[in-house]
């Protein structure tokens, strides 16, 4: 059996079972949509948000336009992830899974049923124009209602949103062959479903694209 | 793909670096076709565009020692493989060359944009798009550019994250040639 098709079924199945239980607590019901992912921790335990879990509450200002985003205020499933456009390595990969992932759902007609939302930790030099020329860098359509580049107001309030309440590390390094500081960090890519609850949270530095496509799509069809 | 390694698979959003890549991908082995279709070799489409044709190509080319080359228009460095591939290139008329990207083709990026890219950056051998990532994953890439090396058997013989230099791939094509 094909991975695709066998991931689908376990979706469905799981779909099935909590039909009508979403953003309900208690009992055995979850608030989410995917089963628990395999793992032998305990997830409250976790620095990041994890299975489960309500999304962190968080309102943050969108770098282009002037819109802001509320974590808890959503209304389609959610991916968040956490850059600097001045990386090199692990970033544009994380930022082009996303930009991957809004080309396949404009190609498939799911444009309007997701929101994708890369969080930068570099607010000093991720300024709205260094985010809208990085965006047409990486091919994203920044214009799309599903995509906003999330830009905390300020150092401290990046550290606040990004450390504090995702659990993701990062601290600046100035590397000797570089002018420019850098940053060290944690990779993180976040599912977070239409009630806010997380679904999932991918750790990888490279994020499998196919993979999340199918949790986004039983996620979405919950 | 056996029910265990499916399990290992929904499990992998919980691993990390190159163990997600082995859970994905199981560990392939000789006669295991099951294992073989999630890693290589894997089928890509393939642009027009100078050296390459529109169409489909097997990566790694069947029966070749070849060179993948993973990149993204976006990735600052990824001219710099092409140009040290370029560099080498002629010095081994029985090894196949091919680029591939992940990007995914849409309205952002269309076909035309990426043959475009690839003239510019002076892209002279075989061209392809791998919407999914399937062909970063079998090669357990996490960076890019990277390159690897296969030998005829398409056996992974080297892999290199970051721009491969000419010195670099010579090295290493020399013992697959």
């Amino acid at each position: 059996m094909r991975r695709r098709t066998y991931l689908s079924l376990v979706g469905s199945a799981a779909a099935a079972g909590t039909a009508g239980c979403l953003g309900v607590l208690g009992g055995d019901d979850t608030p989410t949509v995917l089963p628990e992912p395999d793992h032998e921790y305990d997830a409250s335990a976790l620095p990041y948000p994890a299975w489960g879990e309500r999304v962190p509450d968080a309102t943050v200002p969108a770098a282009l336009g002037d819109a802001t985003v509320s974590t808890r205020e959503t209304e389609t499933p959610a991916l968040y992830t956490f850059f600097y456009s001045h990386c090199q390595t692990v970033c544009p990969v994380l930022v082009s899974t996303l930009r991957n992932i809004q080309t396949h759902a404009a190609n498939n007609g799911y444009a309007d049923d997701i929101a994708l939302r890369p969080v930068t930790f570099d607010p000093e030099r991720d300024t709205a124009d260094r985010l809208a020329s990085y965006g047409e860098r990486m091919h994203v359509d920044t214009d799309a209602d599903n995509w906003t580049f999330l830009r905390p107001a300020g150092v401290d309030r990046a550290k606040a949103v990004v450390t504090d309440d995702f659990g993701v590390t990062f601290k600046r390094t100035h590397p000797e062959d570089m002018a420019q500081y850098m940053f060290s960090h944690a990779a993180l890519t976040v599912l977070v479903n239409a009630d806010g609850y997380v679904e999932r949270t991918y750790r990888s530095k490279s994020p499998d694209e196919q993979q999340l496509i199918a949790d986004l799509e039983t996620v979405r069809q919950a | 793909m056996n029910r265990r390694r499916v399990l290992a698979a929904l499990a992998g959003s919980g691993l990390t670096g190159a163990s997600v890549w082995v859970a994905r991908n199981g560990v392939p082995s000789p006669g295991d076709e099951d294992a073989a279709s999630g890693g290589l070799p894997r089928t890509v489409e393939t642009l027009d565009a100078p050296g390459s044709t529109a169409g489909t190509a097997q990566v790694p080319s069947p029966d070749a020692p070849t060179v993948v080359d993973l990149f993204a228009t976006w990735c600052a460095r990824c001219d710099e493989q092409l140009a040290s591939m370029r560099a080498v290139r002629g010095d081994y008329p029985d090894v196949s060359f091919v680029s591939v990207t992940n990007e995914r083709v849409g309205d952002t990026l269309t076909r035309g944009d990426l043959a475009d890219w690839w003239t510019a950056n002076g892209g002279e051998w075989t061209l392809g798009v791998d919407p999914g990532s399937g062909v970063l994953a079998a090669f357990g890439a996490n960076a890019l550019p990277f390159v690897a090396i296969t030998d005829a058997d398409g056996e992974i013989v080297a892999t290199h994250s970051g721009v491969a230099s000419a010195a670099t791939l010579r090295e290493r094509l020399d013992t697959v040639t």
